[in-house]
């Protein structure tokens, strides 16, 4: 590649690489939708047999492929690969341009492959995802506020839950590896940049180009089948499915390219010296949740095809009618589905692990039964997707094996456990939001981990299975755990990714907000589950008033919390005070880049000779 | 893990924090243990079967074998968050010691959590054979039950129907449950049974009711508009009276 290099194109005025951004990607993904459409429309033969939606399934399909293909096509994600066909690759200053050399404001909305400015944007989308989803929940919670419900239809109701689910999903999949995972970890290992610049700048904008499909899902009948979207029934569901479908397989192909190239980048790139053993264990976190996206994802896209092929093109993956089955969609859906929650979780807790050292002052407490933790529950994590279908009769023989293996995940998460106990003992606590968080995400997960074990056993779970309980469990740990994680990641990485401190008062105040509204709220979706309220449902019976009352003012209080917090970024990123380089006086590498950071992070890339959680008094 | 401390001192247990953090373990593990079982007991339906009641036993026992290490480690937090705490822009001085591992530590803590694996494995194991070895029961009513958007109807072994479901106490009961449209979830919610319907297969479940009285049964699996209303009664009678019932309803199915 290096001596196609050598023949730069000396581009008269702009070249079409300054030229794209999200403006014409938006118009470029419109025309081309329309087009499409106007052409399906006029050219695609009628149904023959009586089978419904079968022509608008295709019709929606294709203009929604041609919004994806026009959008990346005008972001500019194929230049680089057709230049490269026509043996003229980039130029040097091309690359630079790329990379937002110019370090304007409008990097922010073009195809840029700095690893800091992809970073930020995934950290907007990503809260701009929990702003929809948590009015989304807000919709729910105050439906579900009276037993009647009633104010919203059911049709839109089981939207507002199917579209919720899906959305926080993604939310909390990029939430870590998302915005710290791309700004902080290649500065972490002292890298300049990611391994894949290009591919760095095309996972995020895969993501943009995903949301336009379940918008318009929002338009066409919804998506009224739940985040999982359980055959037979989805395919029998309004023409919004094939907005799931879409932004499924599109946020799939997102997924499996950041999965890539984070995994390439750590390693390949760490600095001089920086041996496994002395690599911090947010590295190890971050690696092991898009590394577990690796296998996984590609069979999210999978089972989303044959969805897709069902509606459209009349095959029977899936209806049992043509000789398909439900189960298959089952298999496949959490094949993809067990492993996602750790891609969710272990990051989360991983960040939170890198914080403990530094807020107590003291190392990092057994760093290797850590990465055993960490490994164990990624190699389990894969062999338990079964664990949701122990009462879908597709296998009753198999449930005892898959007790087994999900109940041996308590040993791994057990580890994780041990080394934040650990570490908090005998530190000198320094009191911050993500001090305390640490803290919370040890009582969240603590009771989402023991929830879990009911869950986990089969006779119990031919009880708990589908009903409120199962909803609280997961907003427990992905909520509980991974969110309360992720937050504290925000206010710790703050001063470098802004330049900013964080405001204290506002963090706290979010803080408690947040963890007393969450527990009041799950506590109270416990009860009526135990009570036996179904899961996804609009009305219930009188005798499940209070517990949802009781949620519902939790829900209220969660959003005040997550409000105050929203203006605490927005305050503080516009007029927080200034931060120092290392404000935490840390001893991980990005807090030795400058504020702002440089273009390509080190001027020297450093060689590190020790691991990072140095801290404590030697005795004497 | 209380030996998280440097052993070099031969009277670690004698350090003043250890002491502490031991008997908060104690207060802990009983207060979660206590609240844990109540706050499900409490909050859970009551039992109208012999498996419910097993699902009950099994909340306790798992919940007071889980509360020794949630209490440890809630003991450990309250040791360490009542401990000096430092507010303040810049960071406290370093602890005064660098311990990171404690091989001891890591191995008690890694065996007894496999020990507990195990023991819910094994209990858990326990009480699943014996649920499905209750499909098997000989002398059970046959029921087929129908889910379809959005109703249940239940088919008796004499030919009667019907969409409320009538079963006699004490004898036990194997429904053979399927779909006609998409997958439904079948809940008897007191008998801590569930079971999904699916379209084109048929599934099995087996109960035994050891209560005369009205429970609920529900769908537990989103099936589209209705889902929430996808719920009938199960009427437990007498068998005096349930023999009569299904006589008379196979009577009105035979005039058709
Ligand atoms: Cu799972
Ligand atoms: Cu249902």
């Amino acid at each position: 590649m290096t001596t196609l290099m050598s023949k730069p194109v000396s581009a008269p005025g702009k070249s079409v690489i300054e030229r794209l951004n999200i403006v014409t990607a938006v118009v470029l993904g419109a025309v081309s939708a329309f087009v499409v459409w106007r052409l399906a429309l006029q050219f695609l033969p009628a149904d023959t047999e009586v089978r419904l939606f079968t022509r608008e399934d295709k019709i929606t399909l294709l203009s929604m492929v041609a919004w994806f293909i026009g959008f990346m096509t005008g972001i500019g994600a194929l230049v680089g690969p057709f230049r490269w066909v026509m043996g003229k690759d980039l130029s040097h200053d091309e690359n630079m341009f790329l990379a937002g050399k110019d370090m304007g404001v409008n990097r922010y909305f073009r195809y840029t492959t700095d690893h800091k400015v992809v970073g930020i944007q995934y950290l907007v989308i990503t809260m701009v995802i929990f702003g929809i989803g948590g009015i989304l929940a807000m919709l729910i919670r105050t439906n579900l506020g009276t037993p009647e419900g009633g104010w919203i239809h059911p049709q839109a109701y089981n939207s507002i839950v199917g579209t919720h689910g899906i959305i926080m999903i993604v939310g909390t999949i990029i939430m870590v590896t998302g915005p710290f995972g791309n700004f902080i970890m290649p500065i972490m290992i002292g890298a300049r940049d990611m391994a894949f610049p290009r591919l760095n700048a095309l996972s995020f904008w895969l993501i943009v180009a995903a949301a336009i499909p379940l918008i318009w899902a929002q338009f066409i009948g919804g998506i009224s089948t739940g985040w999982s979207a359980y055959n037979p029934l989805a395919g029998q569901a309004p023409l919004g499915m094939n907005g799931y479908i879409m932004f499924i397989c599109i946020f799939a192909i997102s997924t499996m390219v950041a999965g890539a190239n984070i995994t390439t980048t750590i390693v390949r790139m760490r600095a001089n010296g920086m041996t496994w053993n002395r690599t911090p264990i947010f590295i190890y976190g971050t690696m092991a949740s898009v590394a577990l996206a690796l296998p996984a994802f590609p069979v999210f896209f999978l089972s989303q095809v044959m969805s897709a092929m069902d509606r459209a093109l009349d095959t029977s993956f899936y209806n049992t009618a043509g000789g398909g089955s439900g189960w298959l969609y089952e298999n496949l859906f959490w094949i993809m589905g067990h492993p996602e929650v750790y891609v969710i979780l272990i990051p989360a807790v991983a960040a939170l692990m890198e914080m403990a050292p530094v807020f107590t002052r003291r190392p990092l407490f057994s760093f290797n039964v850590a990465v055993m933790g960490i490994a164990g529950i990624s190699g389990l994590s894969v062999l338990v997707w079964a664990h949701h279908m122990y009462i879908s009769g597709w296998a009753p023989l198999l449930n005892a094996p898959f007790m087994l293996t999900t109940e041996l995940i308590s040993i791994p998460t057990g580890m994780l456990f041990l080394v934040l106990v650990g570490t908090l003992w005998r530190g000198r606590l320094w009191m911050t939001m993500p001090t305390m968080s640490i803290f919370a995400l040890l009582w969240n997960f603590m009771i989402g981990g023991i929830t879990g074990i009911y869950l986990s056993d089969v006779p119990a779970d031919a009880f708990l299975h589908g009903s409120m309980y199962v909803t609280a469990h997961f907003h427990y740990t992905l909520m509980g755990a991974g969110l309360t994680g992720a937050l504290a990641a925000l206010v710790y990485w703050f001063p470098k990714m802004t330049g900013r401190m964080f405001d204290k008062k506002l963090s706290w105040i979010s803080f408690w907000l947040v963890q007393i509204g969450f527990n009041v709220a799950f506590i109270g979706m416990f009860t009526v589950g135990l009570a036996g309220q179904p899961r996804r449902v609009e009305s219930y019976a009188s005798t499940f008033n209070t517990g949802n009352l009781i949620t519902t003012i939790g829900a209220y209080t969660i959003m005040v919390g997550m409000l105050v917090l929203l203006h605490g970024v927005i305050s503080s990123w516009r007029s927080g005070d200034k931060a120092p380089m290392n404000p935490w006086q840390a001893k991980t590498l990005e807090w030795t880049v400058p504020n702002p950071i440089p273009l390509e992070n080190f001027d020297v890339l450093p060689t590190v000779t020790s691991d990072a959680y140095g801290y404590g008094k030697a005795k004497s | 893990m209380t030996d998280l401390m440097n052993s070099k001192k031969p009277q670690w247990w004698k350090s003043p924090d250890v002491k502490k953090t031991a008997i908060l373990w104690v207060i802990c593990t009983a207060i979660v243990g206590y609240v844990g079982t109540e706050f499900h007991v409490r909050s859970i339906v009551e039992p109208a079967s012999e498996t419910m009641t097993g699902v009950i036993d099994l909340m306790r026992i798992f919940t007071w074998a889980a509360s020794p290490v949630a209490g440890l480690v809630f003991a450990i937090c309250l040791t360490v968050l009542t401990s000096k705490r430092h507010y303040g822009d810049n960071p406290p001085a370093e602890a005064d010691h660098q311990i990171s591992n404690s091989p001891r530590a890591n191995a008690v803590w890694i065996v007894v959590s496999a020990l507990l694996c195990l023991f819910a494995l094994i209990t858990g194991l326990i009480v699943l054979q014996k649920d499905s070895e209750a499909v098997l029961e000989s002398t059970a009513i046959q029921m087929n039950v129908t889910g379809s958007q959005w109703v249940w109807s239940f088919d008796y072994p004499n030919g009667a129907r019907s969409e409320d479901l009538y079963l006699p106490v004490d004898k036990p009961v194997v429904f053979h449950i399927t779909s006609v449209d998409v997958k439904h979830s079948f809940w008897i919610v007191q008998m801590g049974i569930k079971m999904d319907a699916n379209p084109g297969a048929i599934t099995e479940a087996a109960v035994t009711p050891n209560k005369i009285g009205v429970f609920d049964i529900r769908c537990a699996e989103l099936c589209g508009l209705l889902h929430a209303y996808m719920q009938t009664k199960v009427h437990v009678v007498s068998q005096n009276d349930y023999d009569k019932w299904v006589a008379e309803h196979a009577a009105l199915e035979g005039r058709a």
